[in-house]
C-alpha cells in the first residue's frame, strides 16, 4: 500500500524481527518497515554539524547513530607544534560558545606544571570574565534551543543580552569573541577605565532580563508541553554514558567542578549549585536560567573584591621582565630573549586539572617533554560524551522531541570534534 | 589545601588495592597513576566502578614515538575515573605497543564508546570488544592516524604575492630554537623573511 | 501629462516627474540584490557572530536578508561562516550544487578564505577550492558590522557597481553562466 511506496526508497536497510514485532504491535496487518533517515550536518537545529542517522517507526525513533567529525580541525595536532604560550589562541576556538572556560582550563594545568602562582588579581578578574562568558553560553543555549522549537521572539531577546557582555569582554580584551586573554602566569594586560560601571550596569540589569525571559517560556503552555517528561535521562544512565555539567546536574548528579575540584579562587565565592532530579527537557533548560543567576552573584563577588595589584607572576620564567630592567639587567635581557624566541620551558611531566565550563567537566591534559612546545594535548572536552547522551534520551520517543533533546544536550561542535 | 593531593582518598584505597591485579602506583604532580596491563584493565575498571569511581572521565592515549629518553612500548593509553564521593580521581595507565590491542571496556560503561573510537581514529590503537569501532573524527578517505607522532601535520606552504615561498615547518623550526643557527640571531637571515628582520638585536616585542 | 509627453519632453524632465528609465536587467538586479536569502551554512565560531549579526543591534534583515533558509532550494547567498574540515568539503558541494541560479558565496573569516590560523592535514586551506567565492570577510571572525559590509558589497555586485583590483568594472552577475 502506500507504506509500500514510501519505504521502497529506503530499500536496502534493516527491516528484520524487530521491525516486524514493531509493525505488528502498532499497525496490525499493515506490513511496514523502519525508515532510516539522515538528520544533518547541514540542519538549522542541530546546533552545529552534527550528524545523527536514525531509524524511525513512524514518528518514533528506533536507534539513533550520531556521526560527528565534521568540524574536525586537528587541535589537538597543531597545539604539538606551537609554544605553550601561542596555544591559548587555540583553546578558545573550540568551544567557541564559553572560550574563556578553555583558556582557563588550559593556563591552570599549564600554570600547575611550571608552579605558577597567579596573583590575587588576575584570579579574580579570569572568575570574572569566565562567569560572564557562561551567562553568554547559556543565553545561546536558552535563545537557540527556544528557537528549535519554533519561539521566534526568546532567541532575539537573548541575543541582546549577550551584546551587553561582548560589549564588555570588548572593552577588556579588544575582542567580542575568541579572546586571547589569559596567559600562563596571568593576564595579558590590566583592566581598562569604565569597566566597574559597565559591569555594575549590566549587573542591575540583567535580572530584569532573565526575568523577562522566563516569563516567555515557563509559563508557556506549549513550552511546558514540549518539555516536561521530555527526553528523561536518569542518574545512571548519565552516568553510564559520561554525561556532565548542566544536563548531567538536571538528573541528579550533583558535580559541579568549581565547588568539588575548586580552582583559581572559586572556594571563596558564595554560589548555589542548581540540581534537580527529574532529568527531563524541562529541567535542563530552568537548571540553566537558574546557573545564569548564581553566576551573576559570582560575578558582582568578583567585581566587589578586585583590588589593585599585579596581573602576572613575576617569575621570570613565565612572564617577560619589565621593560625598564632590561636597560639594567643582563639577566633580564637573557629572560626577555629566551622567552621571545622560545618561550618557557616546564619541566616534564604529565598533568591533569579539571574544571567545569559551561558544558560539563572540562579538563587539559598536558604532557610535557621539558620542551617549548607541549608534547601531548588531550583536551577532554564535556561535549563529546555529551553527544553519546542524545541516543538514551531520545529512542522511544517522537522525532520532535529529539530535537528538544539536542538542544538541551546543548553539544557545541568545536568542542565534539577538536 | 591543594585539593588533587590525594590523602588516605577513594583514589589512594584503590591505587593500593589494584596491586593484586599487578597495577603499579605512581604520583605525577599530585595525581595518583596505576600502572597495569592490558588484560587487566576491565577488572580494574570493574572494581573502581563499584568502589565508589562513578564517573569515567576520560580514555586517552599518548605516543611516546619522540619524548627524549623513552623507552618501553610506544603508547600508554590513560583512562581518568572520577569519584563523585570524595572528589577524588584516580588515572589507570595501560603501555601497549604497535600492534598490540586493550580489551574494551564499552560493553560495561557506554561513555567509552566514544573515547574508545576517538583513540583508535586518532592512534591507530584497537579495543577489542568494542561494539562499534571505526572512525570517528577523521573524513573516511584519510588513511591513517593523525595523532601519531610519524603522521606529518600536513601543513600547506604559504606563497606570498611577490613570490616568496614559506614553508611553516622550516620557519617555525627557526623560531623555536629547534634548529640551531636558523634563527637568524647568529648572523643568518632566515629563509622567506629580508635580511634587515633577521638582526640580532631586533625588537621582541610583548609575548 | 500626455502619453506623447514620453516621446518628446526631455530625459531630466521626465525624471523629475517621477518616471524612471532602466533596463529590465538593472531591475531584476535591484530586486535580487536587496532580497538576498543566505542559507544557514554555519560551522564554527563565526556562526555565532553571522547570529550576532541578525540581532536587533546589527540587524541584517533591513538589508534584506530577511530569513535564514534552511533549504538550500530557496537561498541565494551561501555565507561559509567557520572553518571548513575535509570532511565536511563534499557536503558543503552538494548544499551549493543544491542552490537555484543565481546564487553567492561569501566565506566568512579568516579559516573559511584561507585556512585561517589552521594549517594542517584536515582544514580545507581556501573555501574558494571548493565552490567559487565571490566575497572574502577576513577577521576571525569577523565583527558583525564587517558581514553586514560584505553583504552590502555583494549587492553592490549583484547590481554590477563594483570594479576588481585593477579597476576594470566587473559586469553585472547574470548568475547562469557560472558553475
Amino acid at each position: 500500500m502506500s507504506s509500500h511506496r514510501k519505504n521502497a526508497r529506503n530499500a536496502g536497510h534493516e527491516s528484520g524481527p524487530r521491525a516486524a514485532v514493531l509493525s505488528e504491535e502498532r499497525h496490525g496487518a499493515f506490513e511496514t518497515k523502519l525508515m532510516r533517515i539522515n538528520v544533518g550536518p547541514v540542519h538549522p537545529a542541530t546546533h552545529g554539524v552534527l550528524r545523527l542517522v536514525i531509524d524511525l517507526d513512524g514518528e518514533q525513533i528506533v536507534s539513533l547513530s550520531p556521526r560527528i567529525g565534521y568540524l574536525h580541525t586537528g587541535f589537538e595536532k597543531t597545539m604539538e607544534n606551537r609554544t605553550w604560550q601561542q596555544v591559548i589562541t587555540y583553546t578558545n576556538r573550540m568551544d567557541y560558545a564559553h572560550s574563556l572556560g578553555h583558556d582557563l582550563a588550559y593556563v591552570l594545568a599549564a600554570e600547575k606544571l611550571m608552579d605558577a602562582r597567579v596573583p590575587e588579581r588576575a584570579q579574580r578578574i579570569r572568575v570574572l570574565l569566565t562567569e560572564l562568558n557562561r551567562i553568554a553560553s547559556h543565553l545561546i543555549s536558552l535563545g537557540t534551543g527556544l528557537l528549535d522549537m519554533g519561539a521566534l521572539t526568546p532567541f532575539f531577546y537573548t541575543m541582546r543580552e549577550r551584546e551587553r557582555i561582548f560589549d564588555i569582554l570588548e572593552l577588556v580584551t579588544g575582542v567580542r569573541m575568541n579572546y586571547g586573554y589569559f596567559r600562563v602566569g596571568g593576564l595579558y594586560r590590566d583592566l581598562p577605565e569604565g569597566f566597574e560601571e559597565l559591569v555594575q550596569s549590566f549587573i542591575d540589569d540583567f535580572p530584569a532580563a532573565l526575568d523577562q525571559y522566563k516569563k516567555l517560556f515557563l509559563k508557556n503552555d506549549i513550552w511546558v508541553n514540549r518539555t516536561k517528561g521530555v527526553g528523561v535521562i536518569s542518574r545512571q544512565t548519565a552516568l553510564d554514558v559520561g554525561l556532565t555539567g548542566p544536563s548531567a546536574r538536571a538528573s541528579g548528579v550533583n558535580l559541579d567542578f568549581r565547588k568539588a575540584v575548586p580552582y583559581s579562587g572559586y572556594e571563596d565565592y558564595d554560589f548555589e549549585v542548581p540540581v534537580s532530579e527529574e532529568g527531563d527537557a524541562y529541567q535542563r533548560f530552568v537548571v540553566r536560567a537558574d546557573e545564569m543567576e548564581q553566576s551573576l552573584r559570582i560575578v558582582q563577588q568578583a567585581l566587589d573584591r578586585l583590588e589593585p595589584g599585579p596581573i602576572r607572576d613575576p617569575d621570570r620564567r613565565i612572564s617577560l621582565p619589565p621593560r625598564e630592567e632590561l636597560e639594567t639587567s643582563m639577566e633580564a635581557v637573557i629572560f626577555h630573549f629566551k622567552l621571545v624566541t622560545e618561550g618557557f620551558h616546564p619541566p616534564k611531566g604529565e598533568v591533569y586539572v579539571p574544571t567545569e565550563s559551561a558544558r560539563g567537566e572540562l579538563g587539559y591534559y598536558l604532557v610535557s617533554d621539558g620542551g617549548s612546545m607541549p608534547y601531548r594535548v588531550k583536551v577532554r572536552t564535556p561535549s563529546l560524551p555529551n553527544v553519546q547522551a542524545i541516543a538514551p534520551a531520545s529512542i522511544g520517543g517522537p522525532f520532535a522531541d529529539m530535537i528538544v533533546n539536542i538542544a538541551t544536550m546543548d553539544p557545541v561542535m568545536g568542542d565534539v570534534d577538536k | 589545601m591543594d585539593p588533587l593531593v590525594s590523602g588516605e582518598r577513594l583514589a589512594d584505597r584503590m591505587a593500593d588495592a589494584l596491586a593484586d591485579l599487578g597495577g603499579e602506583r605512581s604520583e605525577r604532580f599530585d595525581q595518583t597513576y596505576v600502572t597495569l596491563a592490558g588484560e587487566r584493565v576491565p577488572d580494574a575498571v570493574r572494581r573502581c566502578r563499584e568502589a565508589g569511581f562513578e564517573q569515567l572521565s576520560d580514555v586517552m592515549a599518548i605516543d611516546w614515538l619522540e619524548y627524549p629518553g623513552h623507552q618501553g612500548p610506544r603508547f600508554t593509553v590513560v583512562y581518568n575515573l572520577f569519584a563523585l564521593s570524595d572528589a577524588s580521581r584516580l588515572m589507570l595507565r595501560v603501555n601497549v605497543d604497535e600492534d598490540e590491542s586493550v580489551p574494551s571496556i564499552t560493553p560495561q560503561w557506554p561513555a567509552a564508546g566514544f573515547f574508545e573510537r576517538e583513540v583508535y581514529d586518532l592512534f591507530g590503537i584497537e579495543f577489542d570488544g568494542h561494539p562499534d569501532l571505526r572512525k570517528l573524527v577523521t573524513p573516511d578517505d584519510l588513511e591513517g592516524h593523525p595523532l601519531r607522532k610519524d603522521f606529518p601535520l600536513g601543513e600547506t606552504p604559504t606563497l606570498f604575492n611577490d613570490g616568496r615561498f614559506l614553508d611553516p615547518a622550516t620557519f617555525r623550526a627557526g623560531m623555536m630554537g629547534r634548529d640551531a643557527g636558523r634563527t637568524g640571531w647568529a648572523g643568518g637571515a632566515r629563509k622567506g623573511v629580508r635580511s634587515e628582520q633577521g638582526r640580532a638585536d631586533g625588537d621582541g616585542g610583548e609575548a | 501629462m500626455a502619453l506623447t509627453d514620453l516621446f518628446e519632453k526631455d530625459f531630466q524632465e521626465l525624471e523629475r516627474e517621477g518616471i524612471l528609465f532602466g533596463t529590465l536587467g538593472k531591475l531584476v538586479a535591484w530586486g535580487r540584490s536587496h532580497s538576498l536569502y543566505p542559507v544557514t551554512f554555519g560551522l564554527a565560531c563565526c556562526a555565532l557572530e553571522m547570529m550576532q549579526s541578525t540581532n536587533a543591534r546589527n540587524d541584517m534583515a533591513r538589508f534584506g536578508s530577511e530569513v535564514f533558509r534552511a533549504s538550500p532550494r530557496q537561498a541565494d547567498v551561501m555565507i561559509v561562516a567557520g572553518r571548513l574540515s575535509k570532511k565536511m568539503a563534499p557536503v558543503m558541494r552538494r548544499v551549493y550544487d543544491q542552490m537555484p541560479e543565481p546564487k553567492w558565496v561569501i566565506s566568512m573569516g579568516a579559516c573559511a578564505s584561507s585556512g585561517g590560523m589552521f594549517n594542517n592535514y584536515a582544514i580545507v586551506q581556501n573555501v574558494d577550492s571548493v565552490v567559487p567565492v565571490d566575497i572574502f570577510v577576513p577577521g576571525c571572525p569577523p565583527r558583525p558590522e564587517s558581514l553586514v559590509y560584505a553583504v552590502m558589497q555583494l549587492q553592490k555586485k549583484v547590481r554590477g557597481e563594483t570594479f576588481d583590483q585593477d579597476g576594470v568594472e566587473l559586469p553585472m552577475v547574470e548568475g547562469w553562466t557560472r558553475s
